[in-house]
C-alpha cells in the first residue's frame, strides 16, 4: 500500500520508494530507506502527511507520500492517548 | 593565509534545527558579519572569538542533512570544506536524533578534514531515559565528541579546547587513525562477554563501511551499528524496564525506537529482521510512565491542535492576525515617539542652517532632501522591529514549519507547495529576505512562481504609503482600507500563481518535504541576534539605497533644462512625469507629481511618502498637520478617495524596490526572467488599479 493511504498512529515499514533519484538521495540522507519503520502521526485527507521516523518528525506533501510503498508493521503507535 | 596566521579557522556544520546557529551566536556573540556565499544567495555568517589567547575565526555553514551536493546549501558547504578555508570542522549534532545526524558526520569524515562532533540537546536524550557513551563514540569515529548545550552555553570551553588541538586528530593521519580505532575495538573484545559479542559482529561492518563509504555510500546499517554501541539506558530507563508496562507502552516512552529495540533484544546484522525475545516488561507505577510520556509527547500534543484537521487553519490565521496586530498597533504606538523626534530634528536643523547663513540650495538639500528622506524611513523602524521579532519567535519556536504543513492543502490548489508559504509570509516583512527564502523550494518552476508572486505580499515598506493615503481619505475606515491592501495582494498572488500553473503545459509538481522540529521556548539570544541583523540590514539599506534615491530625487526635482530651478514644474522630474501621465490616467493617477513619487518609490517603496513631501512641498508629511495640508492640496487637484485607493493598489503591486529586484536577479540567475517578472508586476498593478478606480467611480464615490 501507499504511505498516503495509511492510518494515523499506525507504524509501517517502508518497502520501496518510487521517487526521482535526487529526491531518493535526499530521503536517504534523512534516513528513509527500504526497511525503515515509519509512523503516521497525521494524515490529512487531501493534503500532506506528518510522519515520524528515526526519532524525527517530517511533513511530506501528497505526491511524496503517494510514491512511498509501505506495509503495516506490528508496533507502537505512541502519539495516541 | 597571512591574515589568518595563528588564527584557527573553523566551519560550523549541522542538520537544520540542530542548534547550530544558537551555538554560533553563543561562541561569537555580536562579533559577526553576514554576507552571501559568492554566486549564490545562501547566507554566509562569519564571526570571531578568542579563548585562552587563541583566536578563532568561525564560519556558520548552512543547515544540511548531507553533502550530496543536491541543494545549493550542500554544494556551498562541501566546497567550503574541501577548499581548505577551514582548519577544523565543527559538526553540530542533535543528540536526540543522533542516527540521522551521524549520516552527515560520516560523510564529513570521508572528506578527510579534522572534525569535532558537538552533541547538542543531550538533556532531551536524558529525558528519554537514554545515555550516550561519548568516549565510545569518540573512539569509534576517531574524533573528539563533546556534549554541549548551545542554549545553556555549557560545554563550550571543552569544544574550543578540542578545536584548538585539531592537528592531533586531523588529516593526513586519518586513515591510520582509523586502523587504530579498529585495533582498539579488537582489544576490547575481551572486555566482557556482551561487549565481545557486539564487537565481533560490529567490526566487519565497520571496516566494510569504511572501505565502501564514498559520500553517497554512507549507509544506515553502519550508523545503526555505531548507535547500538553508544546508546545506553539510564536509571529512568531501568526503572521503566523493571515495571509492568506493556510492550507498546514501553516503546511509547523510548525514542529513538530502533535503538532501544536493538539494545534490549539483540544486535542485528544488517537487513536481518529483528526477533523479539522478550515482549513483556514490568512497570513501577502508572505515575512514572505518565511523567515520561508527558515530556516526550509534548510536541505531539501541541501538534494535535496546531496541525489538527479542524483547528490547524483557524489557529494559524489567529497567529497571523496577532503578528499583524503587534506589528501595527504596538509598532504604531512607538512610531509616535519617532515622529515627534523627527519634527524636532527637522525644525532645529532648519533654524541652525538659517543662522549659519547656508545657501538656499544646500538648505533645501539638507532639510528637504536628506532629512525628510532618511528621517521618513526611520519612523518605520518600530514596525519592522516588531514584525521581525514576531517572525523570529515563530521560526525559533518551531511553528513556522507547521505553517507550511497547515497551508499545504490550500497552497497546492494554486500549484504551490506548502513550503512556498514561508517566503510568502516573509514577504509581509520585506520582499528581499522573502525572495531569498524561496530557495528552500527544490523545484525550479515552483521557485520561479513563488519569486514572481512574493513581491505581491505587501511588505512593511509599503505600509507608510497606505497609512498616509488611507488616513487622509478614509477617516475611520483607514484601518480597513489598509487591511484590504493585504487581501488584494494575497488575491493577486493567488490568481497569478494559479494562471501560471494552468498555463504550464507540463503541469509541474509541488512537493512538501520539511522537518517539524520539537517545539521549544525560543532562545532569547538567538532572537535578539536575528532581529538585530534584520534591523541593521534595513537601516543600512535606508542609509545607502534610500539615501541615494533621495539625492537623485532632489536633483530631478530641483534641476531642469535651465539648471537649478526654483519652480518644480520645470524640473526633469516633471518632464518625465508629464510624459507618462496619459498612461496612468485610467487609474486616476494622471498627476505628474504622483507619477514622479511612484518612480522614486522604485528605489524603495517608503520613499513614495517622502517624495510626496518634497514634491508637494510639505515638510513632515507623516504628521497630522502635514497630512491635513497635503489632503487639501490633493483635493484641490481633484484627487479624491478613488484616486487614493488606486494609488495604494498601484503601490502594492508595481515594480518591487531596487533591493528586491537585485534579490530576484540573484535568485533566478537571469536578467531576462527578472525583467519579465518586473514587467508582469507592473502590468498587474496597472490592470488592478484601473479596475479599482473605475469600480469606485461607478459606485458613486
Amino acid at each position: 500500500m501507499r504511505l498516503k493511504e495509511g492510518r494515523d498512529h499506525q507504524v509501517y515499514e517502508v518497502l520501496d520508494l518510487h521517487l526521482e533519484p535526487e529526491l531518493e538521495r535526499r530521503m536517504m540522507a534523512l534516513g528513509l530507506t527500504a526497511g525503515t519503520r515509519i509512523e503516521i502521526v497525521n494524515n490529512q485527507k487531501k493534503g500532506a502527511v506528518i510522519v515520524k521516523f528515526r526519532g524525527a518528525r517530517f511533513a511530506f506533501g501528497r505526491r511524496i507520500a503517494d510514491q512511498i510503498q509501505v506495509k503495516e508493521a506490528a508496533g507502537w503507535g505512541n502519539t495516541a492517548g | 593565509m597571512g591574515e589568518y596566521s595563528g588564527v584557527i579557522r573553523a566551519g560550523l556544520i549541522g542538520n537544520p534545527n540542530c542548534g547550530k546557529t544558537t551555538l554560533f551566536n553563543a561562541l561569537t556573540g555580536a562579533n559577526l558579519k553576514v554576507a552571501n556565499w559568492p554566486g549564490v544567495t545562501v547566507e554566509k555568517k562569519e564571526g570571531r572569538t578568542t579563548w585562552q589567547g587563541q583566536d578563532f575565526y568561525l564560519t556558520d555553514l548552512p543547515g544540511v542533512y548531507s553533502l550530496a551536493s543536491y541543494t545549493m546549501e550542500e554544494r556551498v558547504s562541501k566546497e567550503f570544506i574541501l577548499s581548505g578555508e577551514a582548519d577544523v570542522v565543527v559538526d553540530v549534532a542533535d543528540a536526540s536524533s543522533l542516527e540521522r545526524n551521524l549520516y552527515l558526520t560520516l560523510q564529513l569524515l570521508e572528506l578527510g578534514k579534522p572534525v569535532v562532533l558537538a552533541l547538542n540537546m543531550m538533556d532531551i536524550v536524558k529525558e528519554r531515559g537514554m545515555e550516550l557513551d561519548l568516549p565510545r563514540l569518540s573512539e569509534l569515529l576517531g574524533i573528539p565528541c563533546i556534549a554541549i548545550s548551545a542554549r545553556e552555553r555549557t560545554g563550550l570551553n571543552m569544544l574550543l579546547y578540542a578545536m584548538s588541538r585539531y592537528e592531533e586528530y586531523g588529516n593526513p593521519a586519518m586513515p591510520a587513525k582509523r586502523e587504530r580505532v579498529s585495533l582498539r575495538l579488537r582489544d576490547r573484545q575481551d572486555a566482557g562477554k556482551q561487549r565481545n559479542r557486539l564487537s565481533e559482529k560490529w567490526n566487519p561492518t565497520f571496516e566494510r563501511g569504511m572501505k565502501s563509504a564514498s559520500l553517497a555510500g554512507v549507509s544506515y546499517d553502519w550508523i545503526e551499528e555505531i548507535i547500538s554501541q553508544v546508546v545506553k539506558e539510564t536509571e529512568n530507563h531501568t526503572l521503566l524496564m523493571s515495571g509492568q508496562m506493556t510492550e507498546s507502552e514501553n516503546h511509547a516512552a523510548l525514542i529513538p525506537r530502533q535503538v532501544t529495540e536493538r539494545e534490549n533484544y539483540a544486535l542485528p546484522m544488517p537487513g536481518q529482521v529483528m526477533e523479539r525475545e522478550d515482549s513483556t516488561v514490568s512497570i513501577p507505577g502508572r505515575a512514572m510512565e505518565e511523567t515520561i510520556r508527558k515530556r516526550q509527547d509534548r510536541t505531539d500534543r501541541i501538534d494535535r491542535y496546531l496541525t489538527g484537521k479542524w483547528l490547524g487553519l483557524p489557529i494559524f490565521l489567529a497567529i497571523m492576525g496577532l503578528v499583524f496586530f503587534l506589528t501595527f498597533a504596538v509598532g504604531g504606538w512607538l512610531k509616535g515617539y519617532f515622529e515627534t523626534g523627527l519634527v524636532l530634528l527637522s525644525d532645529k536643523t532648519g533654524v541652525v542652517l538659517e543662522a549659519w547663513k547656508v545657501s538656499p540650495i544646500l538648505q533645501s538639500l539638507i532639510v528637504d532632501g536628506i532629512l525628510s528622506g532618511v528621517g521618513g524611513i526611520l519612523t518605520f523602524l518600530p514596525n519592522i522591529f516588531i514584525l521581525f521579532l514576531a517572525l523570529a519567535y515563530l521560526e525559533d519556536s518551531g511553528y513556522m514549519s507547521r505553517a507550511a504543513f497547515v497551508m499545504d492543502d490550500l497552497m497546492s490548489r494554486v500549484g504551490l507547495s506548502g513550503k512556498a508559504f514561508l517566503p510568502l509570509l516573509l514577504g509581509f516583512g520585506c520582499s528581499v529576505p522573502a525572495v531569498m527564502a524561496s530557495r528552500t523550494l527544490e523545484n525550479r518552476k515552483d521557485r520561479l512562481r513563488t519569486i514572481l508572486i512574493t513581491p505581491f505580499m505587501s511588505c512593511s515598506a509599503r505600509l507608510p504609503v497606505y497609512v498616509l493615503f488611507s488616513t487622509m481619505f478614509f477617516g475611520k475606515y483607514a484601518m480597513a482600507a489598509c487591511y484590504s491592501m493585504y487581501l488584494i495582494g494575497i488575491l493577486a498572488a493567488g490568481i497569478s500563481a494559479w494562471i501560471l500553473f494552468r498555463l504550464d503545459p507540463h503541469g509541474t509538481d509541488y512537493m512538501l518535504l520539511i522537518e517539524l522540529p520539537e517545539y521549544q521556548s525560543p532562545d532569547v539570544r538567538s532572537i535578539i541576534m536575528y532581529v538585530w541583523e534584520k534591523v541593521k540590514d534595513y537601516l543600512t539599506k535606508a542609509g545607502t539605497v534610500i539615501f541615494l534615491a533621495s539625492m537623485v530625487m532632489w536633483l530631478l526635482l530641483n534641476f531642469g533644462a535651465e539648471g537649478y530651478v526654483s519652480d518644480m514644474s520645470r524640473s526633469f522630474g516633471a518632464v518625465i512625469g508629464k510624459w507618462i501621465t496619459p498612461v496612468l490616467e485610467p487609474a486616476g493617477l494622471g498627476y505628474w507629481q504622483i507619477i514622479v513619487a511612484l518612480i522614486s518609490g522604485i528605489a524603495a517603496k517608503e520613499v513614495v511618502v517622502s517624495s510626496c513631501g518634497v514634491l508637494f512641498g510639505i515638510p513632515n508629511i507623516t504628521t497630522a498637520g502635514g497630512m491635513e495640508g497635503f489632503a487639501h492640496i490633493l483635493e484641490d487637484m481633484g484627487f479624491g478617495m478613488p484616486n487614493a485607493y488606486a494609488l495604494m493598489t498601484f503601490c502594492l503591486l508595481y515594480v518591487p524596490c531596487t533591493a528586491a529586484i537585485a534579490a530576484i536577479r540573484r535568485e533566478t540567475g537571469s536578467g531576462k526572467v527578472t525583467a519579465a517578472i518586473v514587467l508582469f508586476q507592473t502590468a498587474a498593478a496597472w490592470v488592478v488599479s484601473v479596475i479599482a478606480y473605475q469600480a469606485l467611480r461607478l459606485w458613486g464615490f
